[in-house]
């Protein structure tokens, strides 16, 4: 194999290849970037972690021999970054050995035969296999949808499923569902075409890397789900896609999300989102680990919000919130403010409403009809 | 049944002799009951100075002589009769026994089982009596010739009774422990001077005329001066409430058994549970439950107040209010422990003293490093741990002290006071000087550099010297305090669950939880039986919510405990335990890299809760190598 690629256009594949692959891997052939150069003039990287498998197709390259090689990632994206003079590089293979020259610079990395890389099945082998669904979206609704949800998710949490996003598709609708059990995010967006109705959890590394590989919001973005894993391809023809991704799902059992959102909310406000996230963030300055809670306290007659918090042994804080609007009864209650301001910063829409039954309810946060988180109280003492 | 029959031996009144034996089994178990019945009876009659002479560890003889009051000539038979005192007369006086004998009975068991021989003489009598008695055998009250007082001398023991003789161990054992009882009766009557002289060798002397500090530090080991703290309560209230008065060691002296606790009532030795219980919860968290402190309390109540005639040897006593007597204990020992600095320094009084022998270098205590050495690094760690372990695991002398150690010889200086203005304080007065000293409590300041070494312990500098901090432990410890503080004003702050999350438990298990309802409702735990084998939890605190503890290895590990029992039944003691427990679980680990901040908050914090020298398991958090030990070390003193 000999290709001739921009050293920019690289950097920027090897660094999203390596950002799947697990340079601790037990074995070393994992811990590589598969190269692959097809006499069509095609170049693609390859990394897995043997969970997630990223594809990426590289533009702007010259196919002077085709051929594969396996690459270990680490070093090869220390050298694609370090050698930061050369507009192009060139990188050959010689058995288990790859060359990576440049103007003045000849490097030569130890790596694996090609063959050794485990098969990786491409979105077509899948689709044609009859998956559960197959639908077609922008990279732009992927990314709306993910942004609103990850960062509601678990982190290593005991129970497994939640450590993922539940992914709902019905009809036109695609649906994610985020929880970490004590607040609940869920996104929903239309697609143009109906497919068959699945769900799956998918892990959270995979869809942090969906984010980053969904940069044109316009690009189309294939999607495959089976039941054992599910395939993004990024590109107008899914089997000639610029990347795909690949990853396993989540087993499990997703908590059932629909009873938890409360239906019957007494009060609702709204809040231009703005003002309510700069008055939680600076309520919240006055809380420590162990008074983690900022007080609600909604004033019908008034018509004001206070937050106030207090954390022993370092103050108290009170803010004022004008409600010209409110005519619901006064009610007070606690929130941990950075669940409040984690949905604040994704909002994207100016208003939010916020929705309250009682203080040891949930509370409900909506934004733009398509945006509903459920975030439970805290209990102040 | 013939046979029966010809077995049977008829119901007999039991002689005087047999009455008395068995009786003496009671009283007098061993030389050293003897040793302790004579010289509360020479206390009694007023003496100045008491003598003890013991041969073959008391169980050839004993011999008390004193110089009180004697008795008179007539008088002296009925010394030897059982349930003859002079010291009660009527019923009611039972009710404010002031004198340390009052049953009468200890002449006349120790009479019935040896051969005793009693010369006194009165104030007013001209001349000494004397009488003899060996076992049932009373001799006739011959004139002798002797000072005022009483001399009673007992020799061989047992020598009618063989079984009881088989109990008696070795000179040596029973010499030590007729000393246990006379030191113990010297500290609770410092005025009197006692004197121990075993086959010729005085083993115990103590001058007559000492006030209680004195006489307890004669008898404790004048070294352990640096080590005690004073302790004083004044709750007396009419008939009701004590006065206190005693000396508290620090952790560093702390034993592996109860025999360095001296607790007296009115001048009377007493075993007692309250007071221990008392002293334990005093430490709590200062030194490791296997350890018993090193104190002496002394207890003064009315009479009335409390019931000494209920063991033979009056050992044990009963409170009329022994809730109120715990309180006064714990607090004033636990005051008396805040109030110094407990912050055990590497290598301890050995370094810092001069009473103590100096280890031999290479003993592994405190050695120079040598950078070079491959893994010194390890060594080092383990020096500084293996150290301070075998300090703790040893009696004494204590290769770990306190602080105030360094005062020990001299002038109490104290680091900060001589920072700050370049004078020392004044000398301490080297005689009695009841007033409790005060050690201010150095702390690392603010700006002081801090240095993690292998993510576990936390290095930095005091007034004092070198701060070696063990961060799991200070952080425990902080945390401990902080939810202590917390759950006293009101129940922590929980964070309610979208779904219960539901926890695996056994029909005990669950049993358990309705009684731990009021505990976990104050800890923010919100949980209830949620079908035959299984626990719903609807709230957890947000505490360790912050601290990535998992709410099913917190509450299993808890039911776990409540099940095997291993929580205290009183609310408040379980609900240290439970705190304990998260603390634990929610402090910073060893291992864990700490950032600039984390340090610098890790130690903000531990200025700001008491007792931060031991983690709440009565390890210690913290230790100090002083100037004094590094400039020793170096070789520049």
């Amino acid at each position: 194999m000999k290709v001739i690629c921009e050293r920019a256009a690289l950097l920027d594949a090897v660094n999203l290849v390596s950002g799947v692959v697990n340079n601790r891997s037990p074995r070393p052939q994992l811990a590589c970037v598969k190269f692959d150069a097809s006499a069509d003039g095609e170049l693609t990287l390859t990394g897995t972690d043997a969970e997630i498998t990223l594809r990426l197709s590289l533009a702007r390259v010259d196919v002077a021999e085709p051929g594969q090689a396996l690459i270990p990632a680490d070093k090869l994206r220390q050298i694609v970054s370090a050698e930061d003079n050369e507009p192009t590089l060139t990188i050959e293979s010689d058995g288990d050995t790859a060359h990576i020259k440049g103007e003045d610079a000849h490097f030569q990395l130890h790596g694996f035969p090609a063959d050794e890389f485990p098969a990786i099945p491409s979105f077509k082998s899948i689709a044609d296999a009859d998956p559960k669904t197959i639908f077609t979206t922008s990279a732009g609704t992927l990314s709306g949808l993910i942004t609103r949800t990850l960062f509601a998710a678990a982190r290593e949490n005991s129970r497994y499923a939640i450590n993922g996003v539940l992914l709902v598709r019905d009809g036109k609708k695609l649906e994610m569902v985020a929880t970490d059990g004590r607040r609940l995010a869920k996104c929903s967006a239309t697609t143009d075409a109906k497919s068959d109705p699945a769900r799956c959890i998918i892990p959270s590394k995979a869809l942090s890397m969906l984010l980053k590989l969904a940069d044109e919001p316009e690009e189309p973005v294939h999607v495959a789900i089976t039941d054992t894993r599910a395939v993004f391809a990024f590109g107008d023809d899914a089997t000639d896609a610029r990347a795909t991704l690949s990853t396993s799902l989540v087993e499990g059992t997703f908590p059932p999300y629909e009873d938890v959102i409360p239906k019957d909310q007494d009060i609702k406000v709204t809040f231009d989102r703005d003002v309510l996230a700069s008055a939680v963030r600076r309520a919240a300055l006055l809380t420590n680990e162990e008074s983690r809670g900022v007080r609600l306290a909604f004033k019908g007659e008034t018509k004001a919000l206070e937050l106030s918090s207090r954390a022993p042994e370092m103050g108290e804080a009170r803010i004022a919130v004008d409600l010209a609007g409110y005519d619901g009864d006064d009610i007070e209650i606690g929130f941990n403010p950075t669940f409040l301001t984690d949905a604040l910063k994704v909002i994207t829409d100016p208003e939010v409403v916020i929705e309250l039954k009682a203080p040891n309810k949930p509370g409900l946060v909506k934004s733009g009809g398509d945006f509903l988180y459920v975030v439970m109280p805290v209990n102040l003492p | 049944m013939p046979a029966l029959d010809t077995d049977r031996r008829p119901i007999r009144a039991l002689s005087a002799l047999l009455v008395n034996q068995i009786a003496a089994g009671e009283v007098i178990e061993r030389p050293a009951s003897v040793v302790k019945e004579l010289v509360e009876n020479a206390i009694d009659a007023g003496a100045t100075r008491v003598r003890v002479e013991l041969e073959q560890g008391g169980i050839e003889l004993v011999r008390v002589s004193d110089d009180g009051s004697g008795i008179p000539a007539p008088e002296l038979p009925l010394a030897i009769m059982p349930h003859a005192t002079s010291k009660i007369g009527v019923s009611e006086d039972l009710d404010r026994i002031a004198t340390m004998g009052f049953r009468g009975e200890a002449l006349a068991s120790i009479a019935s089982v040896s051969r005793v021989s009693i010369r006194s003489r009165w104030r007013g009598d001209a001349a000494a009596t004397e009488l003899r008695v060996e076992g049932d055998r009373v001799f006739d009250p011959q004139p002798a010739a002797g000072p005022v007082g009483t001399v009673v001398t007992v020799r061989n023991l047992f020598f009618n009774t063989p079984a009881r003789r088989k109990f008696v161990k070795t000179p040596q054992t029973e010499r030590g422990r007729c000393l246990d009882w006379v030191r113990d009766l010297a500290m609770a009557n410092p005025a009197i001077g006692f004197e121990v002289v075993g086959d010729g060798r005085t083993l115990l002397s103590v001058e007559p005329g000492q006030g209680p500090r004195a006489r307890a530090l004669a008898l404790l080991g004048p070294e352990l001066e640096s080590e005690l703290l004073e302790v004083s309560a004044d709750e007396l209230d009419g008939a009701r409430g004590l006065t206190l008065w005693g000396l508290a060691g620090l952790p560093s002296v702390a034993r592996a058994t109860a025999k360095a606790q001296h607790v007296f009532l009115n001048g009377r030795t007493i075993r007692d549970r309250t007071v221990q219980h008392a002293l334990r919860e005093a430490y709590r968290g200062l030194i490791e439950p296997s350890r018993h402190p090193t104190a002496v309390l002394m207890l003064e109540m009315p009479p009335s107040a409390v019931d000494v005639n209920v063991h033979p040897a009056k050992l044990e006593v009963r409170f009329r209010d022994s809730s109120m007597v715990h309180q006064a204990v714990f607090r004033a020992v636990r005051d008396a422990l805040r109030r110094a600095d407990l912050t055990p320094t590497v290598g301890g009084r050995a370094f810092g003293g001069s009473n103590a022998p100096r280890p031999p270098m290479g003993s592994g205590l405190l050695e120079p490093m040598d950078p070079m050495r491959p893994g010194v690094r390890e060594v080092s760690a383990a020096v500084f741990v293996d150290a301070f372990k075998g300090a703790y695991g040893q009696g004494q002398p204590p290769g770990i002290s306190h602080q105030p150690s360094e005062a020990s010889d001299g002038p109490h200086t104290d680091g900060r006071s001589l920072m700050a203005d370049g004078s020392a304080p004044p000398p301490r007065d080297a005689s009695e000087t009841p007033e409790p000293s005060e050690p201010t409590i150095p702390t690392p300041r603010r700006s002081d550099p801090v240095l993690q070494v292998h993510n576990s312990y936390l290095v930095t500098q005091d007034e004092g010297g070198v701060v070696i901090i063990d961060q799991h432990a200070l952080h425990e410890r902080v945390m401990f305090e902080q939810l202590l503080a917390r759950v006293s004003a009101a129940p922590l702050e929980s964070q309610r669950l979208l779904t219960p999350t539901v926890i695996e438990a056994s029909e005990s298990q669950l049993a358990e939880i309705e009684k731990l309802g009021p505990l976990l409702s104050r800890i923010g735990v919100e949980a209830e039986p949620a079908g035959p084998r299984s626990l719903a939890v609807h709230a957890f605190p947000t505490f360790l919510f912050e601290r990535k503890v998992d709410p099913v290895e917190f509450l299993t590990e808890l039911l776990d405990r409540a099940e095997r029992d291993d929580l205290p039944p009183d609310e408040e003691e379980a609900m240290r335990d439970v705190l304990d427990m998260m603390a634990c679980k929610a402090a910073v680990k060893a291992g864990d890299k700490l950032g600039v901040e984390e340090l610098g908050e890790l130690l903000r914090l531990r200025d700001t809760v008491e007792r931060s020298s031991n983690c709440p398991h009565g390890r210690p958090t913290t230790l100090r190598l002083t100037i004094a030990q590094l400039e020793k070390l170096f070789g520049r003193s």
